[in-house]
């Protein structure tokens, strides 16, 4: 079976526009935390958000696939790739949904005095089919929407597309917009904190939502190819435990974990980072915690989370992390857990809190969702 | 090189727009369904309420267990879950945005948001069945029942799995109008809900049929011509082939698919359930509410709204026992 090549990576988060913003942004040290612009909410002064700047993009529903399209160019140029290369290609996309591409509509008519708006209530599916359109792809095109997990998923399905030899490329998309329907239920569940997403740390209260659009481009690899990063493996598991609660021992975290390492053909101790989900709630972090202690006992590599600086980006949070994190390690350097001061005694580990040097090697990322929905990747820093 | 991994069906189930489950409760619509009130049914089957469940969850637990009730033996943890459905949350989807939007009050009811997840179902049916594997949701309006039940055949066929749980279900919304802006039919067309599950497995001991292929035809592709390389490719001696057309064909189309090849039966399941994008899985796992005499070459065939076709073949093996005969609410 082929190796799975990280071939291009596109990214519009906070920090603007390109992998490239986002990774100056880590190296800074600085949180991409922004005043929330694009709607009033009863409890505004209570959370903090990553926004975008929606000023180079068009207003209402017609934004969305104007962000998603500067990400997709990114990807394809980084790839040294045009749209008439993806023609065969699968189109997979993770996202919650497309919530936020409705309000700003419903936005755009309401502030415009139109008597009784009608939202624009898309299927998650309604995207993928319009963006396989645009770029003239006429292979595979799914969309998968598990939660926070749904572009991780995609990352998953897709490598399983090419290893299995249904297509040699795959573009990847993670889709999510800031949307007052996820800010108000996470606010009413009592899971935004206040001061931002503090992941790991004793003080830590919930999370930070966050707003951002990932493009990954996966290609089966082959012997022209210069080193790069490759997708060595993968898991997808569901806890059963709660709808919106981890197992509290962490083990069906770790057992993700230990699916994704076993799919890459690795062991623990050859893992040299994690980039953890680390949203910064109580339950999450809790059960990531003892899942990584049970799995990489006391041989526990360091692990980071990266939530603060690009808030989370829910379902698309997979590809944009990825985009983000392996930005940083190809700049040369593994970015601290910004937000973290003070370590919980109950968790007994410690994120990273200073900037470390990017050795070549594998790396973990987890994510993990509401409905218990983990994935696990494992990746080949070269 | 390998023999390719065979699949089979160990068990199925549908529920229709009317509360039916089995052969004896089916309806041939006549008109746009009523609204359906799954909270008796769903105790029924699950054994007790899912009370913060929504309408489009009591869909896929009816459906998921009945299908599980109907398997030979008592399913493994280890059994994946698929889930497709077309529209996903669509009544918890609308009352979310109308609890934040203005002028709503402008803040999400708890549980309705956490329903809203998309992957909610699949969290139900996972943890109604016990299952800590793999659990995706394929929300993509058009094919999502074809495309998970792709997914799962190839997961299966890699030996990723032995075992997986598959089903697709939608809802509609009431009135009709509102449907239609999601979800366009014509006049003549039914507004359709429900959910069909396949049980599939990869040892072939016990199964009532073998999953053959799902395939995926270009823009434009001919129908007639999919089909015919499909009952080549498959067709056993003289077994009879029976074409389940799916929502988007239409009635010329049939027509031709019809004439085909002689001797082809064609089954209209979607006048049991309307119209909805994972109808297919309705109209297949209906198919086993019934005894076969014979082993039968079932295709069905779907397009979507760019043109592009999707077709499932399977070969019922001949029985004396209906799922439904096995196990009813």
């Amino acid at each position: 079976m082929p190796a799975i090549r990280i071939r291009g990576l596109g990214l519009v988060s906070a920090y603007g526009i390109g992998v490239e913003r986002a990774v100056q942004g880590l190296r800074a040290g600085k949180p991409g935390i922004t005043p929330l612009t694009l709607f009033a909410l009863p409890f505004q002064d209570q959370i903090q958000v990553n926004q975008f700047d929606h000023a180079p993009f068009p207003p209402g529903e017609a934004g969305a696939p104007a962000i998603l399209e500067a990400a997709v160019r990114e990807a394809l140029s980084t790839a040294a790739l045009d749209t008439l290369d993806l023609r065969s290609a699968a189109l997979v996309v993770g996202t919650s949904g497309y919530l936020f591409a409705a309000e700003a509509e419903y936005r755009r008519q309401y502030v415009a005095d139109r008597p009784a708006p009608t939202p624009a209530l898309r299927a998650p599916g309604y995207f993928a089919q319009r963006v396989a359109q645009d770029l003239g792809i006429d292979g595979p095109v799914l969309t998968l929407s598990t939660a926070c997990s749904s572009s991780a998923n995609a990352l998953l399905v897709a490598a399983d597309l090419i290893r299995r030899g249904d297509v040699t490329r795959a573009l990847v998309l993670g889709i999510e917009g800031l949307s007052a329907v996820a800010l108000t239920g996470f606010h009413s569940l009592m899971l935004l904190d206040p001061q931002g997403c503090r992941p790991f740390d004793a003080q830590r209260r919930g999370m930070q939502l966050g707003e951002a659009d990932g493009a990954v481009l996966l290609e089966a690899e082959n012997d022209a190819m210069p080193a790069g990063d490759t997708l060595l493996g993968g898991a997808n598991l569901c806890d059963i435990h709660h709808v919106t609660s981890a197992t509290p021992d962490g083990s069906a975290m770790r057992a993700v974990m230990e699916m994704a390492l076993a799919d890459a053909g690795l062991r623990p101790e050859e893992i040299g980072v994690i980039k953890a989900h680390g949203t910064g709630s109580l339950d999450n972090d809790t059960a990531e915690a003892a899942a990584m202690r049970a799995l990489f006992g006391d041989a526990l590599p360091i692990f980071t989370g990266i939530k603060r600086y690009l808030g989370h980006t829910l379902g698309a949070c997979g590809v944009v992390e990825l985009a983000a994190f392996l930005g940083c390690l190809r700049a040369g350097f593994i970015p601290p857990t910004a937000g973290f001061s003070a370590a919980d005694p109950e968790l007994r580990v410690t994120p990273l809190t200073d900037f470390r040097p990017a050795a070549k090697g594998p790396v973990m990322l987890n994510t993990f969702g509401f409905g218990g929905n983990y994935a696990s990747l494992v990746i080949a820093h070269g | 090189m390998a023999e390719p991994v065979s699949v089979y069906i160990h068990a199925a189930a549908a529920l229709g727009p009317c509360l039916d489950t089995c052969a004896a409760e089916r309806t041939r619509l006549a008109a746009d369904p009523p609204p359906a009130e799954l909270k008796e049914l769903t105790r029924k089957v699950v054994g007790a309420p899912l009370r913060q469940a929504s309408h489009l969850i009591e869909l896929a637990a009816i459906g998921s267990q009945l299908c599980l009730k109907r398997l030979p033996w008592p399913a493994p943890e280890n059994t994946a879950v698929y889930v497709g459905t077309g529209l996903a949350e669509v009544r918890k989807t609308h009352a979310v945005f109308n609890q934040v939007m203005p002028p709503g009050p402008g803040m999400a009811s708890p549980f309705d948001f956490i329903n809203a997840a998309n992957n909610m179902a699949a969290f139900y049916v996972a943890k109604l069945g016990n299952f800590r594997a793999r659990n995706l949701t394929v929300t993509q309006e058009e094919f999502s029942f074809e495309r998970t039940l792709q997914l799962a055949l190839t997961d299966l066929r890699a030996g990723c799995y032995h075992q997986a749980l598959v089903g697709g279900m939608d809802e509609n919304s009431q009135p009709r109008s509102n449907h239609l802006r999601r979800f366009p039919l014509c006049d003549d067309q039914i507004m359709g809900e429900g959910s069909g599950w396949l049980y599939l497995g990869t040892r072939r001991e016990q199964a009532r049929a073998e999953l053959l292929t799902v395939r995926h035809g270009a823009r434009g592709a001919d129908a007639a011509s999919l089909l015919a390389d499909t009952v080549r490719a498959w067709l056993h001696g003289s077994e009879p082939v029976v074409l389940l057309p799916g929502f988007r064909l239409d009635k010329t189309e049939i027509a031709r698919l019809a004439t085909a090849l002689p001797g082809l039966e064609m089954r209209d399941y979607l006048a049991h359930c309307g119209c909805f994008h994972t109808a297919a899985a309705f109209g297949i796992g209906a198919l086993f509410d019934h005894t076969w005499p014979k082993p039968t070459l079932i295709v069905h065939i779907n397009r979507d709204g760019a043109g592009g076709l999707m077709l499932v073949a399977l070969r019922l093996f001949a029985s004396n026992e209906s799922d439904s005969d096995r196990v009813t609410p």
